[in-house]
């Protein structure tokens, strides 16, 4: 048949994502070690020579211990802020618009004065952990504050209204009718956190910032998996590194199995039935799902049975629901519309609050150094420049755009190739898949090995390698953004198409393009944030060399002149950075607003209705 | 309007569907389905989830039978055609495209010319009654107008058969009485080259009212529990008694 096949179409019989996934794993993982092992030989000999092998478990743990800490702070964060945003409306005017500005803050900007900060109080383990999960604890939380929100407001109007006549009062509605809505919103966007986590992981791990500039340094402090990884790397061992981030893809894949599969599947339960084909809500429960449930009735039935209450009407205002949850395009986009909507008074307050907040934590960090803003505009003054500030937030935000150009023109056309070909996107969704779980900061030490050492005194070689990293923390975001919206296109339009034998060309350009042009626009807001954080790691790179000394590569750029400031004097330095992350979410906060949000509003017209 | 049908236009013969559960089980829904349709107004009837509307696909090319085959002019049909419209229970507009828009998408593929695709659209879209809203998007509209938009957009094609599926059932009451009185006004003006019609719906009220000939599908897998004619002298009315005689063996059949 000539007619356009959609992955989502009703005549297909549902892909099994798992085992795409499973054998994606493998066929990936497989490939690229027999690739490695023709090309260079001997693979194993070196693993296996690493002393460092044998701790992998114990790494392994560590990391795992780190996220779970920062997760359960995390979630905590999120239903006390997302709740009372929700449900207070006159806190909500402030706290929303808030929460977009913490949001923008690139996370990894942080990441070098909250380490300095408490490594300077906590000297040793003890100040590493506490830095690493605070620093993860920021990367996670955001996601799922947004998805207890968006919960809250998904409660239908009558089901509020009948609670109230039922004289339902403060915790029992927050138990029987809040908590049940938010669930699947929650467990959506902790897929989301623990992705972000996981980026932060191998930086925190291994990266050194201003604490390992001066020789010799101290032992590492932070073991876990990305150490591991960048070691390896770090001595040339790329077998040792590959077999790394094929440990941790290990992982994460295990992880989704086992804990985020399961709880997905049960969303459906607070969700509204959506009126789809038989075929495409069929489901297949895995033999770990099965058994999970059954541990889970009798572990679980009174936590379950109070979750389940009110069943029918929370939850789903998403429309189709059983693709990952980067593929939900349109709770997204709703949350995007609600920020539109901030009042002046709000938005004014709310950037307010974060210069205090900011203020508060510089001079914090600082150690009070800093007396006042204008001593603050002098330092910067003398020390970068007004106008450098300038020359390097414009390099950065070259070199976004053009991983941009790169990321959007490839991750489209793979789009195209996904939409037209039931066979193609059977083959490239799972590898995509299992592309993107591995958290792009983990490949960081591996292209720096293979593209940064061997061409050290080439800047064009550098720029190159930055732009590189750079993409590989963008271009996921638009891709799945991308591949959501295929899959989410509603099965009577693509029927109709068909019907009418739109196809081809004509199908691309009247129909896929436009119908996935919002979730281009929500996957470019990620993608550029995502961008923002890259920065930070990839415009400054140091390698250690022979002696242990490590050496410094960078190209010109903000995340290039935070680093830097790490190592000045620690007032200056402090003032610097606060004033590199106060540039850079600045930059972000214009760019969503001039650019972004005017493109969302026409996106409005490209939406299906629900 | 010759009620008997004199040559069969389509001819579904032998048509089983079979579906491949995820585990691996095949269900079969549609089991030898066989029956002929000229210049008529067929209503499919049964209950929902028999496989009305998965014929209806099938008979339209989107779908293919497992074994069986559906004839149109004795060409077996295997994809979409243009001399077939369809019609669709969830309208099915693109939320970007205006009405005119939507209308002229189903005119792209044809044969027809670029500069008289706009006028022989705009000519249906105020056949509908939808005059003036050329330039609305659908969700400026109501559900009724909607369909309307539906109902141009298959009725553009000029098409010798048009498949509705379920066209009615989005729509309240009101608005489905005066829209299915309309559907039968637009199919008996001589003025369209529309002559066969196959409906799909489980009102059987509705379809015996508006057919010329009932078949009812139902069990488990789905064959053809009966054939009704409906020999009632048209143009008739909703609320004719004599509708309730056949009705009244639709439902027994299929209860």
């Amino acid at each position: 048949m000539a007619a356009p096949e959609f992955p989502g179409n009703p005549k297909q019989p549902p892909r099994n994502f798992a085992r795409n996934v499973v054998s994606g794993t493998l066929v990936f993982g497989v490939l690229g070690f027999v690739g490695a092992e023709l090309a260079m030989g001997g693979m194993l000999a070196p693993i296996l020579a690493n002393p460092l092998t044998i701790k992998l478990p114990y790494y392994v743990a560590r990391t795992l211990a780190r996220m779970s800490i920062a997760y359960v702070l995390a979630l905590a964060f999120a239903l006390a802020y997302g709740i009372t945003a929700a449900l207070n409306h006159r806190a909500s005017h402030v706290m929303l618009p808030l929460l977009d500005i913490l949001q923008s803050v690139p996370v990894l900007a942080f990441l070098p004065i909250v380490f300095l900060f408490f490594l300077s109080r906590f000297p040793g383990s003890f100040g590493e952990e506490i830095s690493s999960i605070i620093l993860i604890f920021t990367a996670m939380v955001w996601a799922p504050t947004f998805g207890v929100i968006a919960g809250v407001n998904a409660i239908p109007q009558d089901i509020k209204e009948a609670s109230q006549a039922y004289g339902m009062g403060g915790i029992q509605y927050l138990r029987q009718v809040v908590l049940p809505a938010v669930y699947p919103e929650l467990v959506w966007t902790s897929i989301l956190a623990w992705g972000g986590g996981w980026y932060l992981i191998p930086i925190e791990e291994y990266f050194t910032f201003g604490r390992c500039l001066a020789p010799p340094c101290p032992p590492h402090t932070l073991p876990g998996i990305g150490f591991y990884i960048a070691d390896a790397a770090n001595r040339s061992d790329l077998a040792s590194s590959v077999f790394g981030v094929m440990v941790l893809v290990g992982i994460i894949v295990l992880i989704d199995r086992l804990v985020w599969r399961p709880l997905e599947r049960r969303t459906d339960k607070y969700k509204y039935e959506s009126v789809t084909s038989p075929t495409a809500n069929a489901h297949h429960e895995s033999r770990v799902v099965g058994s999970f449930r059954r541990a889970e009735g009798r572990l679980l039935t009174p936590i379950v049975s109070f979750l389940k209450y009110e069943r029918a009407y929370l939850g789903s205002f998403l429309e189709t629901a059983h693709l990952r949850p980067r593929l939900h395009i349109s709770d997204r986009m709703r949350l995007h519309d609600r920020w539109a909507k901030h009042t002046l008074a709000g938005r004014v307050a709310s950037i307010i609050i974060f210069a205090f907040l900011f203020f508060l934590a510089i001079n914090l960090l600082s150690n009070g150094a800093l007396s006042s803003v204008e001593s603050g505009i002098t330092i910067i003054q003398k020390e970068v420049g007004i106008p450098a500030l300038f020359y390097d937030t414009g390099r950065s935000l070259l070199r976004i755009l053009t991983s941009y150009t790169i990321a959007l023109t490839w991750t489209l056309a793979a789009g195209m190739l996904i939409a037209r070909s039931e066979r193609v996107s059977k083959l490239l969704v799972p590898i995509f898949d299992i592309g993107q779980s591995i958290p792009a900061t983990a490949l960081f030490p591996i292209i720096i090995l293979l593209l940064v050492r061997p061409n050290l005194g080439n800047p064009f070689a550098l720029e190159i390698a930055s732009v590189l990293l750079m993409l590989t923390g963008m271009q996921w975001y638009i891709l799945f953004n991308i591949v959501g919206a295929i899959h989410n296109l509603p099965a009577d339009i693509a029927e109709a198409t068909a019907a009418y034998r739109i196809r081809g060309l004509r199908f691309a350009k009247e129909i896929l393009v436009p119908a996935s042009f919002p979730a281009i626009i929500i996957g470019s807001i990620q993608a550029w944030g995502g961008g923002w954080n890259a920065t930070i790691v990839s415009e400054y790179i140091s390698v250690s060399g022979q002696n242990g000394s490590p050496t410094v590569y960078q190209v010109p750029g903000l995340g290039s002149l935070l680093n830097r400031a790490l190592s000045l004097d620690p007032t200056i330095g402090t003032v610097i950075i606060a004033a590199t992350i106060l540039t850079m979410t600045a930059t972000i906060v214009i760019i969503n607003r001039v650019v972004w949000r005017r493109l969302l509003k026409k996106a409005d017209k490209y939406k299906f209705e629900a | 309007m010759a009620v008997q049908a004199s040559e069969p236009i389509i001819r579904v013969d032998n048509v089983t569907k079979t579906f491949l559960g995820e585990t691996g089980k095949t269900a079969t829904v549609l089991d030898r389905i066989t029956f002929n349709v000229g210049n008529e107004f067929l209503c499919i009837v049964g209950p929902s989830g028999c496989g009305k509307s998965t014929l209806l696909r099938i008979i339209d090319g989107l779908d293919t039978a497992t074994s069986g085959r559906v004839l149109f002019h004795d060409q077996a049909i295997t994809r979409p055609s243009p001399k077939i419209g369809v019609i669709f229970q969830t309208f099915a507009l693109i939320p970007w495209k205006t009405v005119l828009g939507n209308v002229e998408m189903a005119l792209g593929p044809t044969a027809v010319p670029h500069e008289e695709q706009t006028s022989l659209a705009r000519k249906y879209i105020q056949d509908v009654g939808l005059e003036g809203f050329e330039t609305s998007y659908p969700k400026e509209l109501s559900g009724g107008m909607k369909q309307r938009v539906g109902i141009a957009r298959a009725l553009a094609l000029q098409p010798e058969v048009l498949l509705m599926d379920e066209p009615f059932s989005s729509l309240d009451a009101l608005t489905a009485e005066n829209l299915r009185r309309e559907v039968l006004d637009i199919w008996r003006d001589p003025a369209y080259p529309t002559n066969a019609v196959i409906m799909v719906t489980h009102n059987v009220q509705e379809a015996v009212y508006m057919a010329d000939r009932v078949l009812v599908l139902g069990g488990r897998p789905a064959k053809i529990l009966d054939d009704v004619p409906i020999s009632l002298p048209r143009p008739r009315n909703q609320r004719d008694p004599g509708l309730y005689d056949f009705a009244d063996r639709i439902v027994s059949k299929i209860s």
